[in-house]
């Protein structure tokens, strides 16, 4: 079935096959799978090219193929995580399925974060919605290796206490002493036991005011949301070239072929996802 | 002397091509259209059209192939994967802006992953460019640089003689001298004259429309709105464009068996950018416009060191609405004097 790894030509639109071992609702309409490689030769190869901020198409036959991050770490290898939002054809027919069943996997593609040259600095994840996937799997990705950063802050928000993604990991973090959390959720959003902030993320950055000493800031979210932030990041003092951001655009081939990711002369697919601001202000806005 | 190709022979080239397994195409008109398509015989082959109302692109590039077939029984999923067949061939009588086009497109199906279904096919076609005697209004290659006698791309040029007489051959590439080496009984040696070139007035001025595509200032100019207004986005010029490369992948069939495919697609549909959240990153006509000529005349070649257009000419001489890129070209062209 996977011969193509060994044998030329390789046939790079042929996904691996992948077995869904286990499945968590996160939220309304939001899921994460976790699934295993089926082919011990897709996997070694897996294993030697994944780096956090790599994407991947997943797929069911006679549905089609859908693009979102690898939301797994790099420092776990041993399956893959997808959480995704069912809004369309494939990510319906992908929540309609059930442990134990196959579903197709092409990547990992891409590029990612260069979290060795996070090495000794503090880093800030910004993060809101369904945008907390690519963001966590860089979280992990450094937790993992939690001796190698400074001081961890992680701001996160959601429409709703109901929306917020990876609870379970959230209260996690909220009680590890090497973490500062903050949760917030848009006005109207909380619930009556809700015990942390309400407001949009980018008013929750600047009232916790993170020093942009010594600092990297990872922010994903929804485009408005990354417009905002980024402006309060400036206004905290971060220099663009330190804030990194992960572009999700649609895209049928990951590789460089088919042509709809490009945002101005860049091949999000290729160049990408993982962008510094500065990469991304010279990206024609309207574009975006 | 030349090497010249009398038409007279051509029959039996064809003959000669066909018993050594090769699949013989060229230009065939069709009662609606005309294209590339394979010949039985030498009596099928036009060489009266300007060229082909379909580019070359299909015979590489379909506009719908299979990529693979799967079958699902329970807990088990089969492929069959589905590359394109062996099937040498000649394509006799290319144009030179369509064998350009080919050229151009290599680097993007090669960069870093290969796609198999182009270069399958690349390495198993002898490309025979005959040069052109005919061009019409929308002809442009000599404003991209290129000439009714490109060599780019082909394996062999033919260079017409007089009234259809025959054809001076210049071989180009080791594939074409192998493919004329079966055919060396054909030919003859003969000082006949070729026939003039076709005339090919230049439309517009690349440089300077280049250099107004390159200034950032100029992403946001009105000119876009304009130029594109009256677009309807059937996408018939990225479909006839020997260039344009942009597909999608679909699944045909149910959960049980069917066939992944590879479809052209457009940048001219408003679906191609559209996110599942609803946003669209080129959510307007214009925007999609701009980015078709910003993508052959700045990113491409910024890429790939070369326009993304041979100046076929056929999205303006088949636009349902009259613009096409030489529209463009020329009034960017008068706003950047």
């Amino acid at each position: 079935m996977t011969e193509h790894i060994q044998n030329a030509p390789q046939n790079i639109y042929k996904p691996a096959i992948m077995k869904i071992v286990a499945k968590h609702d996160e939220a309304p309409g939001v899921r994460t799978l976790k699934l295993e490689f089926q082919n011990p030769a897709e996997h070694e190869l897996f294993k030697a090219t994944y780096r956090t901020g790599m994407f991947g198409l997943y797929g069911i036959y006679g549905e089609g193929e859908s693009t979102f991050c690898v939301a797994s770490p790099e420092t776990r290898k041993e399956y893959i995580e997808c959480t995704f939002r069912q809004s369309g054809r494939v990510t319906s027919a992908l929540a309609n399925a059930d442990i134990g069943d196959l579903i197709t996997f092409r990547g990992p593609y891409g590029n990612r974060f260069p979290i060795e040259e996070f090495h000794g600095k503090n880093l800030l994840f910004i993060s809101g919605g369904i945008a907390l996937p690519p963001t966590r799997s860089v979280i992990w990705s450094c937790l993992d290796q939690r001796e190698k950063f400074g001081k961890v802050t992680i701001v996160y928000g959601a429409r709703t206490v109901a929306d917020l993604v990876y609870k379970h990991e959230l209260e996690e973090w909220q009680e590890r002493a090497d973490v500062d959390l903050v949760l917030t959720v848009d006005p109207g959003g909380e619930s009556p036991d809700w015990k942390h902030k309400v407001g949009f993320v980018p008013t929750v950055l600047e009232e916790a005011a993170p020093s942009p000493e010594n600092c990297v800031a990872v922010i994903c979210g929804p485009p408005i949301m990354i417009k905002f932030t980024l402006i309060s990041l400036k206004k905290l003092g971060f220099d663009e070239a330190n804030v990194y951001t992960t572009l999700e655009n649609r895209m049928k081939c990951g590789v460089g072929k088919c042509g709809r990711c490009n945002v101005g002369s860049v091949y999000v697919c290729k160049e990408g996802p993982v962008f510094t601001a500065t990469e991304v202000s010279r990206m024609p806005a309207a574009d975006l | 002397m030349t090497k010249i190709l009398f038409t007279d022979k051509l029959h039996n080239c064809v003959e000669k091509w066909q018993s050594a397994g090769l699949t013989v195409i060229g230009p065939v008109q069709k009662a609606n259209s005309s294209s590339y398509a394979t010949v039985k015989n030498a009596g099928e082959l036009d060489f009266n059209m300007v060229l082909p109302d379909r580019s070359i692109k299909e015979l590489f590039f379909p506009q719908t192939e299979p990529i693979l077939h799967y079958s699902i029984k329970k807990q088990e999923i089969n492929t069959r994967e589905s590359l394109p067949p062996n099937e040498p061939r000649i394509i006799f009588g290319a144009r030179a802006c369509d064998a350009s086009g080919l050229a151009i497109d290599d680097p993007l199906f090669g960069w870093d992953y290969k796609d198999e279904y182009w270069f399958q096919r690349r390495n198993e076609s002898v490309i025979v460019t005959i040069a052109c005697t005919k061009a019409d209004d929308f002809c442009m290659c000599t404003s991209l640089t290129l000439a009714p006698d490109s060599t780019k791309g082909s394996d062999v040029l033919l260079r017409p003689l007089e009234n259809n007489k025959g054809w001076q051959v210049e071989e180009l590439t080791e594939r074409g001298r192998e493919a004329f080496a079966k055919i060396a009984d054909f030919l003859q040696e003969s000082s006949e004259p070729a026939a003039p070139l076709a005339v090919v007035e230049e439309k517009f001025d690349l440089d300077s429309c280049v250099a107004w595509l390159k200034n950032p200032e100029n992403f946001d100019s009105k000119f876009w709105k304009e130029i594109s207004m009256r677009c309807i986005g059937c996408a018939s010029c990225t479909f006839l464009c020997p260039t344009c490369h942009c597909f999608d992948i679909q699944d045909e069939g149910d959960t049980y068996s069917g066939i992944r495919r590879k479809n052209w697609d457009s940048c001219s549909f408003s679906l191609f950018t559209m996110h599942t959240s609803g946003h669209n990153p080129r959510s307007t006509q214009s925007a999609r416009w701009r980015q078709r000529i910003m993508h052959k005349f700045n990113y491409f070649p910024g890429k790939f060191s070369v326009n993304s257009c041979s100046g076929c000419g056929r999205c303006s001489r088949q636009c349902p609405v009259d613009m096409g890129i030489t529209e463009t070209l020329q009034e960017i062209s008068k706003l950047s004097q």
